[in-house]
């Protein structure tokens, strides 16, 4: 058996993937067609949002005026030159509030994300790969948890351990990686005949240096869209989580309870709508940031235009 | 494929976040506003149902006895805000023996049920032999009471143990009275055994048979409960022909009620919701619910709470005005455990004060240097309030005195699961009582008692001074002087007890300004739907 060389004219799709080797990172730099990912507006956009709110999270207690966990007597304090985006019940200011929220938010998001896409993404090789009573097994098992809708099951994984931050986050990570896993899954078992695989096996490669080496690098880039797509799904699941009295304890700045204070009393808007529209920005920019790198990295989406 | 349905679903989600908060926006257009529009003979009353039976012995919810108050007469009652002073009702007259045991009331003559057939002792009798011997959970208030008739007109009723409170159970809406034959008829029981042999709920569900000036027209448990006037009422007709309960949560009752125009009532808007609503309608609150922490006074929960010095301390790192403020219009800072409603109320003159200074002080006498305690709270909105907004300001205050509080809130059976088995170190609770006499704290609270053993509060542990005054309290059958006596156990259990009593806070009845006799009252119905007429 031999490797068989590309044809440009009519490529055979397994060969071309198998070619294609490690080409996503080169098409996020514009490899193939259409321009590369910091040429489109709206991902640029997205990517200064991101990059925005990082910094801010970075530089919290320069950025914050006040201490977010300090009370005063000035309370439901509108909006003001002393107080840009007001104070909630407690007079605590609620721009260093929001500010400080994006401490707790953006790097939970990231470890629910990078977590999930361990647990799942190791699982999924594994089934895909072994195949047989392993994949049934961890198939009927992600069944089992897409049964469920995501919110539901959270709340109650975190009822049952205990309302707290790391139980939120372990929550979020059962609810989430069986998409992962059922993406690289797919992607292994696409790849699973293909000849270069045959032709490392016959050299002697062995299982966990063909999952490293050839499996694992060609079916990651979904994943990794996923994942990105996934990252704004994680902060508003988390606020959700808080929302509902769930999430990290109080006082903890956290932008879902800091808009679950403020609907108690419309009427002092300000103290719901400014975490509201944190959750917004970070939520938006990771879905048009994960929509822009989809279309460079996924290849139906990148022929299709 | 072109558009992933996750992506549709994270927005979708990021869509719903916005929309909370901007409900405002969204619901101002749905449906709600008057539903009687023309119908001028219908007072409409909103409230968030709590409701699980119309059957009078076992009603114990807000909803349905605010319900079973106007469908079932009791021998006593009390009139709009005020439940200090039983008037007649069935009963014209009563007469209380010196020991305060044995209690005769005179019946009214010519009283009516509501299908014109007469109402006699026996029928006062049966009624309430059937509250005690069904067993619901009413029943612990009449468990001491034992009644008999010595005439059609006359019903005794006997107390195991003094208690000058018996009129005051006696207006309660569980003790209505029922029409013995129909009740019977329908597999009513009123024999000790009643507590199994009695099939009447579900009748009693969806049909009434009593004397009061509504009857039942129909019962949709999750939706509405619809009186209509009792044709054949023996007292002073009411105003409105028919009376609707809807069931309608608070935030939907305050847009209804911000367009209100004429004949609608909302019972659950207290506390800052009543921020922002119209000039124009009219509130009627008491404050009926005092909120108060509980440290453990077992040093093998936490030897922290436990140190009376540590008690002191917390005690005067809180600040009450504060607090007070927190919960909105009608709340007071926390004087004692007797709510202001209730008669041996403490004067508003002594509400706790906060010193900073003297907590600092205390805490180094002590030698405690950043006592750190666990403290849990339920994570729920109580009568228009978030008790994690409270809870995050006691936190607050303590940690200025040097004191550290970890905030835990739990789900609410997880609280009252932990409170029960005496392993909260620290918590936080409203209380409001089920019918309106004090006493029940001391059954309760005093050092020994049931809700005492749970903060670890024995006799051993206690002040004997507490002890001795909640004693005098229970000997004491003179009404005037039984609340003077509570008066002084509250001073004395605001030195020593486990309870630091935070604020008082208001139940409030908002109507529209054509309404009047739209009282609250913290008896138990709420508001007297009967008593509610137009200017």
């Amino acid at each position: 058996m031999t490797m068989t060389a590309p044809d440009p004219v009519a490529p055979d799709p397994k060969v071309d993937r198998a070619l294609t080797r490690r080409r996503w990172l080169g098409r996020l730099r514009g490899g193939s067609a259409g321009r590369p990912i910091w040429r489109q507006p709206i991902a640029v956009v997205a990517l200064t949002i991101l990059g925005g709110w990082l910094l801010v999270a970075i530089l919290a207690p320069l950025v914050a005026p006040y201490d977010p966990l300090a009370q005063s007597a000035d309370t439901y304090a509108a909006p003001s030159a002393a107080h840009w985006f007001g104070t909630d019940s407690l007079g605590r200011d609620i721009f260093s509030r929001v500010v400080h929220g994006a401490r707790l938010s953006i790097p939970l998001a990231l470890a629910i994300v990078s977590l999930a896409l361990l647990v799942g993404g190791l699982l999924g090789l594994v089934a895909g790969y072994l195949g047989r009573f392993a994949d049934e097994a961890l198939m009927r098992l992600t069944d089992l948890v897409f049964a469920f809708p995501q919110i539901i099951l959270a709340m109650a994984v975190t009822a049952a351990f205990g309302p707290n931050t790391r139980n939120a986050v372990l929550a979020l990570v059962i609810v989430s990686w069986p998409v992962y896993a059922r993406v690289i899954r797919s992607a292994v078992l696409s790849m699973r005949g293909d000849d270069y695989l045959s032709a490392a096996r016959l050299l002697g490669v062995g299982p966990v240096r063909a999952l490293r080496r050839d499996v694992l690098p060609n079916s990651i880039g979904p994943a990794i869209v996923l994942a990105t797509l996934e990252l704004g799904n994680a902060v508003l699941l988390l606020a959700a989580l808080s929302f509902l009295g769930l999430g990290p304890r109080p006082p903890a700045a956290e932008w879902g309870s800091m808009v679950a204070l403020g609907s108690q009393d419309l009427s002092m808007w300000w103290v719901s709508v400014f975490p509201g529209l944190a959750i917004l920005t970070v939520v938006m920019a990771f879905n048009v940031l994960g929509d822009a790198l989809r279309d460079r990295l996924d290849p139906r989406y990148a022929k299709g235009r | 494929m072109s558009v992933s349905p996750r992506r549709l679903r994270a927005g979708a989600l990021a869509l719903a976040t916005l929309a909370i908060i901007s409900t405002t926006a969204c619901t101002a257009g749905g449906s709600g506003g008057n539903a009687n529009g023309g119908e001028a003979k219908t007072l409409t009353v909103n409230t968030s149902f709590v409701l699980k039976t119309l059957d009078p012995g076992r009603v114990y919810e807000a909803t349905g006895l605010t319900a079973v108050h106007a469908l079932y007469d009791t021998l006593l009652t009390f009139e709009g805000s005020d439940v200090g002073t039983p008037v007649p009702a069935l009963a014209e007259s009563y007469e209380a023996s010196p020991d305060a045991k044995t209690f005769t009331f005179k019946l009214r003559s010519g009283v009516t049920f509501s299908d014109g057939s007469l109402l006699t002792a026996d029928d006062v009798v049966f009624s309430l032999n059937r509250l005690k011997n069904i067993k619901g959970s009413p029943a612990v208030t009449v468990s001491e009471l034992s009644v008999s008739k010595t005439d059609d007109s006359t019903v005794v009723v006997t107390s195991a143990t003094p208690n000058p409170n018996v009129p005051v159970v006696l207006a309660m809406p569980s003790t209505g009275v029922l029409n013995a034959e129909v009740a019977r008829d329908n597999g009513a029981k009123d024999g000790a055994d009643a507590a199994q042999g009695d099939t009447a709920q579900q009748y009693l569900d969806t049909n009434s048979i009593g004397s009061g000036p509504y009857v039942l027209k129909s019962y949709e448990p999750e939706s509405q409960v619809v009186l209509e006037a009792n044709p054949n009422y023996w007292g002073d007709k009411p105003q409105f022909e028919r009376v609707v309960l809807r069931n309608m949560d608070v935030q939907t009752q305050k847009l209804t009620m911000q367009r209100a125009e004429s004949a609608e009532i909302s019972l659950d808007i207290s506390g800052k919701l009543l921020d922002g609503l119209p000039e124009s309608l009219q509130t009627s609150g008491v404050q009926d619910t005092v909120y108060f922490l509980f440290l453990n006074a077992d040093p093998a929960v936490s030897d922290v709470t436990a140190n009376p010095k540590f008690n002191q301390a917390l005690r005067a790192a809180i600040d009450y005005q504060g607090i007070a403020a927190l919960y909105g219009e009608g709340a007071a800072p926390g004087a004692g455990l007797v709510a202001p409603a209730f008669p041996g109320t403490l004067p508003e003159s002594e509400a706790s004060t906060r010193d900073v200074a003297k907590a600092k002080a205390l805490l180094a006498e002590a030698e405690l240097t950043n006592p750190t305690v666990k403290f849990n709270y339920p994570a729920i909105t109580y009568k228009g309030v978030d008790l994690g907004t409270v809870a995050t300001k006691v936190q607050g205050d303590a940690a200025e005195a040097g004191i550290t509080l970890e905030l835990n809130p739990q789900p609410l059976t997880t609280f009252l699961d932990e409170m029960r088995g005496g392993k909260s170190p620290l918590g936080f609770t409203p209380q409001s009582l089920n019918y309106p006499v004090a006493d029940s704290l001391i059954n309760n609270m005093a050092p020994g008692q049931a809700t005492a053993l749970r903060s670890g509060w024995t006799v051993e542990r206690a002040d004997p001074a507490v002890v001795a005054a909640g004693e005098k309290v229970t000997e004491t059958l003179d009404l005037a002087a039984r609340a003077t006596a509570m008066q002084e156990w509250q001073r004395l259990m605001n030195q020593s007890s486990p309870y630091i009593v935070l604020a008082s806070n208001s139940s409030t009845v908002v109507a529209t300004a054509d309404l009047t006799g739209a009282d609250y009252s913290a008896a138990g119905w709420q508001v007297d739907v009967a008593a509610v007429g137009r200017r």
